[in-house]
């Protein structure tokens, strides 16, 4: 997944909502844990970030206009289940969640579920908004909501969210717009998987078209080879066998197609019940969106205007100084620029720049399974062989918080306690010659071919070089990545995680010896069984704790070498208005969420 | 002459087919499975045997090599070039889809360079060794070595971050707005076109300067006939026949160029599926392109050796 450059809007998507006061709030209300906390949600009585008057921004909302971003590409993949997910610029605009993070990425906002309710630690029950509708004009409803879940289950469908959806054994409708969520067991991450890429809605009647037309051009692909087997078989009975299974197929594939009919890619015509929808597309230019004009938060809270904006034009600019260069020119109205552009634009004064922190992580990845990595002092040489301040000021113009861990500092999973790795090339070059490396060390390894990765991987790469490490990655695409990674053939990898939100997400996901993104195929016993632990553990102070555990027990055996997590640059053009930081930072998502900007002059 | 162009396209067919051959093992040599990334991107890596062939069918991997390169060249002949990886769409209507745009920046990079080149070889020559000679020179030289790149950026600076008068990037099809295209395009044409004029310029100026030297231009003097008339009448069309071989080269430059041009200033054309298809690794793609790049070349290559005989009768008499 590229990084920085092209997720500028899902960037503001990240984080939001309610503050610890509020939390404490519903604690006091509840007196309960955790977890008996989460029973009973509505946001209008208790959201802090609902406000609109002054605080939020002395002027008056202006509806109109266009608001002109920009995305370094468009690959044609808007169904947020579908790998890889390179397009969310557009797909936030679209796509909204039955939850929302609060700014501390807990998963605390209802959205478009209305209210939630645990029975008992296995049983939820969700009530979801009434009055919402898809794009496609269809309501949003209980049904849509379990077709989705069972879409998403279904492994048929390939949907790279599955694994996290393993924990659920069932969603039952209980009418239109309530739904019985059943798990296999206690499920810790529930709120937080919704709260995440599962959790964003699309019309189950454009799912259901979009799953029967991609079974049928599997049954295509797989008709091929039998066809050619049946052909060339000799023997009568096998022969006859491949055809019965032929014509088995070709049943599917009719049943497939014509509940095809009529129906789009959803990768190209999404279909959400965001506040714009998709108006047109031209390859490798641009897209527009245009105003929902059904978009039902704005109607809850009288503000019918809501969203203000008359449509979205994404255009598609590959090149970074090429899309400063367009906003510099008025061209587009915001952007998310890299942080080695920063100095460009912070005096300029038709821009206001803002810096924020993200929810990324910069890393490295160890080959675990095999080579010199898999010893622990050559690991911990490494670790402190990078001198993660240098790389921060160099790469990143001192934008950038140096990462003790793998959760962001401002993340309640964080272990505050842990500190970052020293830089020590002394001690570095020690454990080299312990490991047996003391004549110096060749490792191997690949890294993603843009610019930014390059220029990142050059700096890294002299840093080795003075404690006697050579490290030669290879700049590939994604597609170049996926046979070594499949053969492990690499020693070292530079990586950046992205959006990191429920906890459970990026340990399993990095962590656990049975997801296909292990790539270092780590298999650290005692923090797998930590990773099983905080799945399912509801209370939030022993979830918390056991992620504070998990971080530590990964840290001790230099599972990675966690960098820093990056910062953010935002600039935009003056004339757009709306975005007040401050609450931006506090409440996260919650407020990026229910708070859309406007153009000062109304652009017509 | 007859036998002339016959082996002018004979040497163009056997280039052709080397270029083919080099085309197809540099899209095989090419780091990564392509239906590996299919199924990374559908099927999250996961597929049985039966998908896995039918994917190796359907992009027609499944073959030997030189069987594979055969029903390239013949799909190819047919205008079947196969289907996207990335995409799914078929690579021709992807191709035609982008064509009209790539033509639209080499026209108007030709008329930049046809304009600027020839304008200023002729003043050179004409303005020999004089200050505006020297300028000329200069311009030509920093024309011909100033990377692409970087040419685009300072004007996308000085033309739309600083004054506003250019859009720094995008395309406006002519159908939508024949001034919006006609602003889009400006840039990126002149830029593409500076390349060429630089060389084109040096070539004007060399050639012109030795056809100005001759015999028959004394006396076309003698005959009293104005500078103009001499240069317009007597000078430019010998001096023309070295110059459409280096137009003709310019051409390769120029397509070269598309490549980063198309890609720097976001502009849908082939260059840019071109770049995009390396980056996912789309080999069809990436055949198609740099195989209807070098069909270009050697038929612009063609049309000027046709050209070169037209203009100087010596080339019909040799031959």
């Amino acid at each position: 997944m590229n990084k920085r450059n092209g997720l500028s809007r899902a960037l503001k998507s990240t984080g939001i909502a309610i503050c610890y006061a509020i939390i404490g709030l519903i604690f006091l209300s509840y007196g309960l844990s955790y977890g008996e906390a989460w029973a009973e949600a509505k946001p209008e009585a208790k959201q802090g970030f609902m406000e609109w008057g002054e605080k939020y921004c002395p002027e008056k909302p202006v509806s109109g206009g266009y608001l002109r971003v920009a995305s370094p590409y468009y690959i044609g993949s808007m169904n947020p289940n579908h790998f890889p997910v390179m397009d969310w610029v557009t797909m936030s605009y679209m796509y909204e969640k039955l939850i929302i993070l609060d700014g501390n990425y807990k998963p605390t906002i209802p959205w478009l579920a209305e209210s939630w309710q645990f029975i008992d630690e296995t049983t939820v029950l969700m009530k979801l908004r009434k009055g919402v509708l898809f794009h496609d004009g269809s309501s949003f409803s209980a049904k849509s909501l379990k077709y989705q879940m069972e879409w998403i289950m279904d492994e048929e469908n390939y949907a790279w969210t599955r694994s996290w959806l393993e924990p659920l054994q069932a969603v039952e409708l209980v009418d239109e717009y309530t739904v019985r969520w059943r798990f296999k067991r206690p499920w810790g991450s529930f709120l937080g998987t919704l709260a995440s890429v599962p959790g964003f809605m699309i019309s189950s009647q454009a799912l259901e078209k979009d799953a029967a037309q991609k079974k049928s051009e599997r049954i295509t692909h797989e008709l091929i080879p039998l066809r050619r087997k049946a052909k060339a078989e000799q023997d009568l009975v096998k022969a006859a066998q491949l055809h019965k299974e032929i014509e088995g197929l070709e049943e599917q594939q009719k049943k497939y197609q014509a509940l095809a009919q009529d129906g789009k890619p959803l990768d190209t015509s999404p279909v959400g019940t965001g506040p714009y929808m998709l108006e047109a597309a031209s390859t490798d230019n641009y897209l527009t969106l245009k105003r929902n004009p059904d978009w039902w938060f704005g109607k809850s809270i009288g503000k019918p205007e809501m969203p203000y904006f008359d449509g979205i034009r994404v255009s598609i600019i590959p090149d970074p100084s090429v899309r400063l260069a367009n906003l510099k020119a008025g061209e587009i109205d915001s952007i998310v620029l890299n942080p080695i552009q920063y100095r460009q634009v912070k005096d300029d004064s038709k821009l206001t720049v803002s810096t924020f922190p993200v929810n990324f992580l910069v890393y490295m990845i160890f080959n675990h399974a095999k080579g010199p990595c898999s010893d622990i002092r050559v690991r911990k040489a490494i670790s402190h062989a990078i001198d993660r301040e240098a790389l921060v000021m160099g790469t990143q113009q001192g934008l950038g918080r140096i990462a003790s861990c793998m959760y962001p500092d401002d993340h309640w999973a964080h272990n505050p306690e842990l500190k970052p790795v020293s830089y020590d090339p002394e001690l570095s070059k020690k454990l080299l010659a312990e490991a047996g490396f003391a004549n110096g060390l060749t490792l191997k390894g690949f890294v993603i071919n843009t610019p930014e990765a390059q220029a990142f991987t050059k700096a890294q790469m002299a840093m080795l070089e003075k404690v006697g490490i050579t490290w030669k990655p290879m700049f590939l695409s994604i597609t170049g990545m996926i046979e070594p990674f499949k053969k492990l053939d690499f020693d070292l990898l530079g990586s950046m995680y992205p959006f990191i939100q429920e906890p459970d997400h990026i340990a399993t996901l990095l962590y656990d010896p049975k997801s296909p993104f292990n790539n270092g195929r780590s298999s650290n016993s005692k923090a797998i069984e930590l990773i099983k632990s905080g799945r399912e553990i509801t209370r939030e102070e022993s979830r918390r704790k056991t992620y504070f555990e998990l971080e530590k027990t990964l840290c001790d055996n230099y599972e990675d070498v966690w960098l820093f997590w990056p910062t953010a640059v935002l600039a935009s053009s003056k004339n757009l208005t709306g975005l007040n930081l401050e609450m931006y930072k506090s409440y996260g998502e919650g407020y990026h969420f229910s708070h859309p900007q406007w153009f000062k002059d109304g652009r017509p | 002459m007859k036998s002339y162009l016959l082996k002018r396209l004979l040497y163009s067919l056997l280039t052709l087919w080397l270029v083919s051959l080099f085309i197809f093992a540099i899209a095989r040599i090419l780091p990564g499975d392509p239906v590996q990334g299919v199924l990374m991107a559908s099927h999250m890596g996961i597929a049985d045997n039966n998908l896995i062939e039918g994917l190796r069918a359907k992009f027609g991997i499944d073959q030997p090599l030189p069987i594979q390169y055969l029903v390239w060249v013949k799909n190819f002949i047919i205008g079947d070039f196969g289907v996207s990886i990335a995409s799914g769409e078929k690579v021709f209507e992807m191709f035609m889809k982008r064509l009209p745009v790539t033509l639209e920046l080499f026209m108007g990079s030709a008329i930049w360079s046809m304009l600027i080149g020839f304008s200023c070889g002729i003043i050179s020559a004409v303005r020999r060794n004089s200050f505006l000679d020297h300028l000329l020179t200069v311009g030509a030289v920093l024309g011909l070595s100033i990377p692409v790149f970087w040419e685009g950026i300072v004007l996308i600076y000085l033309l739309s971050v600083m004054t506003h008068i250019l859009p720094p990037s995008g395309y406006v099809p002519f159908t939508e707005s024949i001034t919006g295209n006609l602003l889009a395009m400006a840039m990126p044409t002149f830029i593409m076109g500076t390349q060429g004029a630089g060389l084109i310029a040096r070539y004007v100026r060399s050639s012109l300067l030795s056809v100005l030297g001759q015999d028959f231009i004394r006396t076309a003097y003698a005959k009293g006939l104005s500078e103009r008339q001499v240069l317009i009448r007597h000078a430019l069309k010998p001096a023309m026949i070295p110059v459409t071989t280096v137009a003709g080269l310019t051409f390769g430059y120029v397509t070269a160029g598309s490549f980063i041009v198309e890609y720097m200033f976001a502009i849908p054309g082939l260059g840019r599926m071109g770049v995009n298809a390396i980056f996912a690794n789309d080999f069809p793609v990436i055949q198609a392109t740099l195989f209807i790049v070098a069909i270009n070349i050697l038929a612009v290559n063609f049309l000027v050796d046709v050209l070169y005989g037209y203009l100087d009768p010596r080339v019909k008499v040799r031959s």
